[in-house]
């Protein structure tokens, strides 16, 4: 509704509407535009740069900077070039979901075990316990892998560089994510639960298997699949542990070809990457939704700002 | 009561894995860069602090001092950093802002659009720009259009008109761009966990609008905007992926870059492992502000 | 019930967390079938004595017996208590009947007399027909009732419970009071109750302790504790009290003279040898108001400074000539007299109602009303 309806409708609404537009960055009741505007442009330029490489990744023609038409080429399409059939692409493909799910496969159980110990250790070593579990959150990625590499190319020389190098180094910053999202959940779980079933005659390990593991499943499942998708982003702790061609993953791929590559199969690729983290992180928040459904709503929401503190902290990655 | 034994027998083994690969890994940088190497330069790292050569440390630090070799590259590296900062605090507390305040209904798919850069690989979204920052890219075409190329060559942080061509402006918006999400979303958790009725208070109590921005959330959002700082700081300072994507060029090249360059590069390993750990020094002072704050809000969680 | 009679001896009980000493040296006598309550502020200890009886924490000293055996050292899931919690503490990802039936899997019990006990517990607490569903689904008031179903099923000799109705508003505290009191006499069960809530422990105890800073400050039925409190901490923690500072002297009679300023009162009964200063206290419904001028024994003039009407009482609040303040509740049975402010009065302490304790450090509250909620 424009001024002039507003004029047309009747001569007394007109002044007071003039009014409340001219003062409204003073309106406590109204909805701040500018606000909503900066927003909704960053949004847009977050997301819209990803979108377009992803409508690159179905061109039909080669130019990788401008829409030609619609096809699966770059995907499997093409004999040589598409990712399906190019070696270096298809195999830094499968070295990202090796690493990933071996990575999932081994820091989210040391991380719940982790969380369970420290939460409810007490006593002389846990303090820098605790710290040792958060500083691989807060360390620059840079010299984490620089670290990692000095010590498999010195020390460590029997495991060198390589897939398991990869491996280790994924679980070892992944494990602190876990250990965030467990213990968000223990905290919401409560000790009452814990000392509830001991009261009513369950031995240590009983509490742990019926009461603490079901109500922890949640968060292992959220642990697992977003260890997944954190192995399969990473670039720096890759590269740094990679020994050769065969060890390069999806990330590495597409930094070494980016300003170089010939077609759009790189951004088909990336495309490919992308939905499978996505769809990873959409089953994570789904089952987790799921499994703590019949709780009421506080606990799943607790849960929620557990992942959350997860993604804070998540920062330095 | 559940024996205490059992939660140290399950803490052991990932304790000694992080022990093994984080506190180890971390003290093998020491170790190398206070270390020698062999006749073909391979680094031969020195594990019994006795033993210790500061020999590539005080190279590095004379490296980093003015007239040094590493001199510019520091200063650079502290100026884009800064720079990115400060746009990353003018676009984003607007836009935590908002999400945490105003969002309303469409609360749920604000927050879900924030936090979607989180999960799109940050070497993905770097690639989205190279393709639309090549010379025919729809990006450059658009910039150049408008005339903002000229513009910025007038403000001397570009040269030429090629976005990829080894442009300043182009790493730190670069930089902006990649980490930007990562200090909204501390500062959408701090602006949301504040107490909406001391805002109304304020303004109860007399307060104009922005006076109550000013005195009551600004003050109260301090935590949020410092935490999303250090965030956004510590991976920025060790960044070297952005500039090789985004330029490529030595003119551009960050600290970073100079580490990477040492390290993959071959010869001077144990040159790149002292300045990684002058660069961890520097950073340390972040770190453990930040830890502090985590650890301080973890236990307030818990109890 | 149980073969054991539940009776609970705690002997010489400390625990200290740190430099704090939250339970400073209890010693407690409560025989089987008790309803025992233990009331006091927030931080009084209670809750710790509480879960040092169920388990959750080690005594750092002391025994706690169990029909003459010390069970200090068994492990909570071997002690033949159970616990009602403050949260509750139902299990989230099981049904009603899954938690109520959960703690029969320890007890050497078929499937299917564990099915009947399931049924009958929840009869008794009136849960019939809401075992399927998840405790997320009901409300306060059947959470709790769940919670005390899945203790009673066990049949222990001996409940523990920890401010079981803090949860829950005003209305249905009242009606699950009527309940607890009704199930404790039913089963017979010895209840050990924890809460900062006086009213509750006036209306379902036997008998109450009074706890402060880790001690038992007194310790008796309600009645004893409200009629005879022995301590300020006691008179003003349950109801209302009036504790004026006077100078005390034995009269030789098994009383006290007590001077307030120019004028001196008797008081009927004196417990111990008490000298010098010391408090008079007075319930505030025991205070009589006479028209200015009555003269007599126990009898001071003052003047009304605030009415307080409060609907089936008035609470009058009269400056006495010494400069104390009292508290007189006049009840409005309709004949009584209208105050007003600023009217002259003779204020009148009956000999026998007047208490004469020690003085004390200041009582944590002037109005046992205001007692801050308990938190833990």
């Amino acid at each position: 509704m424009t001024d002039t309806t507003a004029l047309e409708r009747g001569i007394g609404a007109a002044p007071s509407r003039a009014r409340r537009r001219r003062f409204q960055w003073r309106d406590p009741w109204g909805h701040p535009r500018g606000l909503a505007l900066v927003t909704w442009i960053y949004i847009l330029w977050s997301i819209v740069p990803v979108l377009l490489a992803i409508r690159f990744a179905f061109n039909s023609g080669r130019s990788r900077s401008a829409a030609q038409g619609w096809s699966l080429r770059w995907f499997w399409k093409d004999p040589n070039l598409s990712v399906f059939h190019d070696p270096t692409l298809s195999s830094a493909l499968q070295q990202s979901l090796t690493l990933a799910f071996f990575a999932m496969l081994i820091a989210t159980p040391l991380g719940v075990a982790l969380a369970l110990g420290l939460q409810r250790w007490r006593g002389p070593g846990s303090g820098t316990a605790n710290v040792l579990t958060l500083l691989p959150l807060v360390t620059p990625e840079l010299v984490f892998a620089v670290g990692l590499f000095l010590l498999f190319t010195t020390a460590f020389k029997v495991i060198g560089l390589g897939t398991t190098a990869q491996v280790i180094g994924h679980v070892t910053f992944s494990m602190s994510f876990v250990v965030v999202i467990v213990r968000g959940r223990l905290a919401t779980i409560g000790g009452d639960l814990e000392e509830a079933a001991a009261d009513l005659g369950a031995p240590p390990w009983d509490v742990v298997r019926r009461i603490l593991v079901p109500l922890l499943l949640p968060a292992i499942a959220a642990s697992l699949l977003i260890v997944f998708a954190l192995s399969i982003d990473d670039f720096v702790v890759s590269q740094y542990l990679a020994s050769g061609a065969d060890t390069t993953t999806v990330p590495m791929r597409i930094y070494a070809q980016a300003r170089a590559a010939p077609t759009p199969a790189l951004n088909a690729l990336a495309t490919i990457m992308l939905t499978v983290t996505l769809l990873a992180l959409g089953l994570a928040y789904l089952v987790f939704r799921l499994m703590t459904r019949g709780e009421g709503g506080g606990s799943a929401i607790g849960q929620l700002a557990g992942i959350e503190a997860g993604i804070d902290a998540g920062g330095s990655k | 009561m559940t024996p205490r034994w059992i939660w140290r027998v399950l803490a052991a083994p990932p304790l000694v894995w992080l022990a093994l690969f984080f506190l180890v890994a971390t003290y093998a940088i020491v170790s190398v860069g206070m270390g020698n190497v062999t006749t073909l330069f391979e680094p031969v790292p020195h594990w019994n602090p006795l033993d210790w050569n500061v020999g590539y440390l005080v190279q590095a630090i004379k490296d980093v001092l003015p007239g040094g070799t590493t001199w510019p590259v520091a200063v650079r590296t502290v100026a884009y950093v800064v720079v990115a900062m400060a746009l990353s605090l003018v676009i984003g507390y607007p836009v935590a802002y908002y999400a945490a305040r105003y969002a309303g209904r469409s609360r749920g798919i604000v927050l879900l659009l924030l936090v979607l850069p989180f999960w799109i690989s940050y070497i993905m979204r770097m690639f989205a720009w190279t393709n639309l920052l090549a010379t025919d890219g729809y990006a450059s075409k658009a910039l150049n259009g408008l005339g903002i190329d000229t513009l910025m060559n007038r403000l001397g942080v570009m040269d030429g008109n090629d976005w990829l061509g080894g442009q300043s402006v182009t790493v730190v918006l670069a930089l902006v761009y990649g980490y930007l999400p990562f200090f909204i979303l501390p500062l959408y958790a701090s602006l949301d966990r504040l107490d909406h009725r001391l805002i109304e208070a304020s303004r109860d109590l007399g307060a104009s609008p922005f006076q109550s921005f000013w005195r009551t959330v600004l003050p109260l959002s301090k935590s949020g905007i410092l935490a999303g700082m250090v965030l956004i700081a510590l991976p920025m300072f060790g960044d070297y992926f952005t500039q090789d994507l985004m330029s490529g060029s030595p003119h551009t090249s960050m600290i970073g870059n100079t580490i990477n360059g040492y390290v993959q590069g071959g010869s001077e390993k144990s040159l790149g492992a002292a300045l990684t750990m002058l660069l961890s020094v520097f950073l340390l002072v972040f770190m453990l502000g930040y830890l502090r704050s985590m650890r301080a809000e973890q236990r307030q969680a818990t109890t | 019930m149980s073969a054991g009679k539940g009776d609970i001896k705690l002997d010489g009980l400390v625990k200290r967390y740190g430099e704090v000493v939250a339970v400073n040296g209890i010693d407690l006598d409560v025989p089987g079938g008790e309803f025992f309550t233990m009331l006091g502020p927030s931080g009084c200890g209670k809750t710790t004595t509480l879960r040092l009886i169920a388990g959750f924490e080690r005594p750092d000293e002391g025994e706690i017996l169990l029909d003459g055996v010390d069970m200090s050292r068994t492990p909570p899931h071997r002690r033949n208590v159970n616990t009602v919690f403050q949260s509750y503490a139902l299990f989230p990802h099981k049904t009603v009947e899954e938690n109520v039936g959960f703690g029969l899997r320890y007890q050497k019990v078929s499937k299917a007399d564990a099915a009947r006990r399931v049924g009958e517990a929840m009869e008794l607490v009136r849960l019939g027909g809401l075992g399927h569903r998840k405790p997320g689904q009901l409300s306060g008031g059947q959470q709790q009732r769940v919670a005390l179903a899945r203790a009673l099923v066990l049949e222990p000799p001996v409940l523990l419970l920890d401010e079981p109705l803090g949860a829950l508003d005003a209305r249905l505290r009242i009606d699950l009071q009527v309940e607890l009191k009704r199930i404790q006499e039913t089963l017979e069960v010895t209840f050990i109750y924890v809460t900062h809530d006086q009213d509750e422990a006036l209306t379902m105890s036997d008998r109450v302790a009074v706890m402060r800073n880790g001690n038992i400050e007194q310790c008796g039925p309600p009645q004893e504790l409200y009629e005879e409190p022995s301590t300020a901490f006691v008179a003003n923690f349950l109801g209302a009290s009036n504790l004026v500072p006077v100078q005390a002297a034995a009269d030789g009679a098994g009383g006290a003279q007590l001077t307030l300023g120019n004028f001196t009162l008797v008081a009927a009964e004196c417990a111990g040898d008490l000298r010098g200063d010391a408090l008079a206290m007075i319930r505030p419904e025991r205070v009589r108001l006479e028209p200015h001028g009555t003269t007599g024994e126990n009898r001071m003039p003052g003047m009304v400074e605030e009415v307080v009407y409060l609907g089936f009482h008035q609470d009058v609040r009269v400056r006495l000539a010494t400069g104390a303040l009292i508290r007189v509740d006049v009840p409005n049975d309709g004949d009584a007299i209208e105050y007003e402010q600023g009217n002259a009065v003779s204020v009148h302490l009956p000999p026998r109602y007047l208490r004469v304790l020690e003085t004390d450090e200041p009582a944590p509250t002037d109005q046992p009303d205001a007692a801050p909620a308990e938190v833990s």
